[in-house]
């Protein structure tokens, strides 16, 4: 019995997620073809890559409520410089870089020295760059040919190196943000199982004062998480926007919910029951597998946020109850 | 059944999956007694305390009270039939956010006295006010918020409501592992006085020298088993050897020769804690293990605190081998060869989801990765490894949960922690806070042998314990040092006296 309630603990989502892979497959052959293959992970790409940087603050004990606005911020940053600034695709990237970062840093500085909780600090600053990116434009979406207020036409374009971080495809086939998603996950696990900072990471968010007393710089590291899932969010705003061709007032919703439920996902893989990269990627990945799926099965849209919150709780509820037998 | 009065327990067994936590454990509490309770870490007490106190319902063998046979559902049930608990955890027991009234009156405050869902400022204060009178606790304000008091003023305020309820049998885990030898003084006249009321107390505690003082019959676990009970007069020697059989009770103590001429290893000149406080002056010598005793509050963490670059000295200088240096933060301590095992291994050392070895390494990090720093899984599972071994940690591997070691264990791993690297100055503070005797002694002959020409300096406010390691024993009293003895010539009502000596006796001194 205690091996089972072991076994499932570790593989059981692994495992229910393979079986309605081949479920799918079955009941729709198509589910299985390439391209729709690569359009499952292409869907899930940008939240999925929010869902690593709120790993990092999960990891700390903390949470970023503002990634999804941060997203859409960089959505509009990066539009706005290259249609109305008319400057390069590189300048918009690092510009919203940089913007991402700062906000981050916002964060942690109002949750490290303000000591404002943290899911009412990054609440705060989600409403506040919410309204921040809605200033520059009026209001209104960037695209080219738009009016400015002094009522000449936007001219500036997305440049071409710009489109293809969000359409391009490697090998014909490849979605290049796919790609980024795999490396940036790669990436983050290994910073966070492989290098000393990630056991810090972990160690802050076990025991904060333990860790700050064996010498580890907690607030730097908390803010740290902060930056690093700011700068993260921002990334994948502009992937959005590269994807999207234009900077789109509403492009960011959603995306919070959707983030924060794919890192918490991952608590259940491998029975992790502690944020964890790989989980975050697999939790995204198995959410993007079971809508594309269900929508080729004739599941109606307005059923998706439902699906989404039943596997959420269904996961979580997996986890703890089994772990605390253990 | 005879119509016995007190309480028995007969054939408790309890298992957790295939563990055997106990197996037909019997006792009896006659009313009017101090019964203690002993066994090593993992022994099985707690969950014999947790049997008797109604948080585990299912358990084998039976309990009955005055002769009746019981069964409690929870551990209200059990306080309603008379077995009122105070745990270990005094944080547990008490409502931090509440004022000492609330918190003395909680069960009244919850049950909506007198039938009223209405908060009853009055009522709650009248009734709080009573508990505290019965309880000696004239004095506190009870207006004052729990958050705002010191450990053994929430522990009293503990123990008051669990009186208040006029249990049969008082269980109190630990009562002294955290308040101070005056306040223990305390502890043990309130209990005096209920003995002759005629309640039956279970005292459970680490500290030997306690119960061969208070209680009038000691019962031995030994891995879940009774191990038989002690009638008084009982000695410490008795109780250890019925606990964990006969272990070596002697470290191999080596008093370094130390020249008059000698550069101290550390020392402290005129440093000034706080403002207005006395400077403090104090020196460790190469290979010299310094024993800190003194009530809580007499300065000891302060001391230590400032030591390790917690909190910023007013004035004053620290030198390690005669150099001056400067803590501004713990990282540069631990940089100058300060380290420090803090107090509170639970909140202020353990890493909890961690495993053993990722504890033990969390210190040095930097030794177990590369340039880009990434982790040498290989070197630190070795590193860990061998330091598990070299401490004696009970366990599966070094990759075992911490949490699933028992106290004296999971305080090895947390001490084991910093004797990985050279180091100038060790501090532990309260070492060995609900740490077995056997977990107590393998500790202190690990750190007697390797002690090299380090200094080593121990906070406690346990005497006993303090003698337990140290070479000299240094006194410390409303944030002055008051004297010192070697550990060959120590005079026992001396260090005492100079321990509880008020800070009025102490500035006629001076």
């Amino acid at each position: 019995m205690e091996r089972i309630t072991s076994f499932s603990i570790k593989y059981g989502f692994l495992i229910v997620m393979v079986l309605s892979f081949i479920g799918f497959g079955i009941a729709e052959p198509a589910f299985w073809s390439w391209p729709n293959l690569f359009s499952i992970l292409l869907g899930v790409t940008i939240y999925g890559i929010l869902a690593l940087g709120v790993t990092f603050t999960l990891v700390t004990d903390g949470l970023d409520l503002s990634v999804g606005s941060t997203a859409a911020m960089s959505v509009m940053v990066a539009s706005y410089c290259m249609v109305v600034l008319e400057l390069s695709g590189i300048s918009a990237l690092v510009i919203c870089l940089v913007i991402g970062a700062l906000i981050g840093l916002m964060n942690g500085l109002l949750i490290v020295k303000v000591k404002i909780p943290d899911l009412l600090a990054t609440l705060g600053t989600m409403f506040l760059i919410q309204g921040l990116q809605l200033i520059p434009s009026g209001g209104r979406s960037i695209g080219t040919g738009m009016m400015l207020p002094d009522g000449e036409e936007a001219m500036g374009e997305f440049t071409e190196g710009f489109l293809y971080l969000g359409q391009g495809r490697a090998f014909d086939l490849i979605p290049i943000p796919v790609i980024f998603m795999l490396i940036l996950a790669v990436i983050v696990y290994v910073i966070l199982e492989h290098t000393r900072w990630g056991r810090v990471f972990y160690a802050i968010g076990g025991n904060a004062e333990a860790a700050r007393l064996v010498g580890a710089d907690v607030d730097r590291y908390r803010i740290m998480a902060y930056v690093l899932s700011g700068s993260i969010a921002s990334f994948g705003g502009v992937l959005l926007a590269a994807r999207v061709g234009r900077g789109d007032v509403s492009s960011g919703s959603g995306l919070l919910l959707d983030a924060v439920g794919a890192a918490l996902i991952g608590f259940a893989v491998l029975g992790a029951r502690k944020p964890n990269a790989f989980g975050t990627i697999v939790g995204a990945i198995f959410v993007g597998m079971l809508l594309n799926g269900l929508t080729m099965l004739n599941l109606p849209y307005f059923w998706q946020d439902f699906i989404k919150g039943g596997v959420l709780v269904a996961a979580l509820a997996f986890t703890f109850s089994l772990a605390k037998q253990r | 059944m005879t119509a016995e009065k007190g309480i028995q327990v007969k054939g408790i067994g309890k298992s957790f999956g295939a563990t055997r936590a106990l197996d037909g454990v019997s006792f009896d509490f006659k009313p009017g007694e101090i019964f203690a309770m002993v066994g090593a870490n993992g022994a099985g007490k707690s969950t014999l305390i947790k049997v008797i106190c109604g948080y585990y319902p299912d358990y084998e063998g039976e309990i009955f009270i005055d002769g009746e046979k019981v069964h409690f559902s929870s551990p209200h049930d059990a306080t309603n039939k008379g077995i009122a608990t105070v745990h270990q955890i005094i944080n547990q027991g008490v409502v931090q956010s509440m004022t000492v009234g609330e918190n003395l009156a909680l069960a009244e405050l919850l049950a909506g006295e007198g039938g009223s869902i209405l908060y009853r400022p009055k009522l709650i204060d009248a009734r709080a006010r009573e508990i505290a009178e019965k309880m000696g606790l004239g004095d506190i304000d009870l207006k004052r918020e729990v958050s705002d008091l010191s450990q053994s003023e929430r522990q009293m305020i503990a123990i008051a409501r669990a009186l208040a309820t006029n249990p049969k049998l008082l269980i109190l885990d630990e009562p002294t592992s955290s308040i101070s030898e005056r306040e223990t003084e305390f502890l043990f006249e309130t209990l005096f006085r209920l003995r002759e009321m005629g309640v039956a107390i279970l005292y459970v505690s680490h500290r030997l020298h306690e119960i061969e003082r208070i209680a009038d019959r000691v019962g031995v676990i030994r891995d879940g088993t009774f191990g038989g009970v002690l009638e008084h007069p009982f000695k410490v020697k008795q109780i250890v050897q019925a606990m964990v059989g006969d272990i070596d009770q002697n470290v191999d103590r080596q008093i370094p020769d130390i020249p008059v001429t000698a550069i101290p290893k550390m020392e402290v000149r005129n440093l000034v804690i706080e403002p207005e406080s006395v400077p403090l002056n104090l020196i460790i010598h190469a290979g010299e293990i310094v024993g800190i005793t003194g009530l809580i509050g007499a300065g000891k963490s302060e001391l230590a605190s400032v030591l390790f670059g917690l909190t910023k000295p007013v004035s004053g200088e620290i030198f390690i081998d005669g150099k001056p240096i400067i803590n501004r933060d713990v990282k540069e301590a631990i940089g100058n060869g300060i380290f420090m095992v803090p107090e509170d291994r639970t909140n202020n050392a353990v890493i909890p989801d961690f495993s053993i070895r990722k504890n033990i390494t969390l210190p040095f990090m930097g030794a177990f990765s590369n340039a880009f720093g990434l982790l040498k899984h290989g070197l630190e599972s070795r590193e860990a490894t061998r330091m598990v071994e070299a401490m004696g940690v009970k366990c599966e591997s070094e990759k075992s949960e911490i949490g699933e070691l028992s106290g004296g264990n999971q305080q090895k791993v947390v001490v084991a922690r910093w004797l990985m690297k050279e180091f100038n100055l060790l501090i532990l503070d309260e070492p060995f806070q609900g740490v077995d005797i056997r977990s107590r002694h393998d500790i202190n002959s690990y750190i007697h042998a390797n002690r090299g020409d380090r200094a080593i300096l121990m906070l406690a406010a346990d005497l006993d314990e303090v003698l337990e390691v140290a070479d000299r024993v240094v006194v410390m009293n409303h944030g002055m040092i008051v004297g010192e003895q070697k550990v060959g010539d120590i005079d026992r009502p001396t260090l005492l006296h100079w321990t509880s000596q008020s800070l009025n006796e102490l500035q006629l001194q001076a």
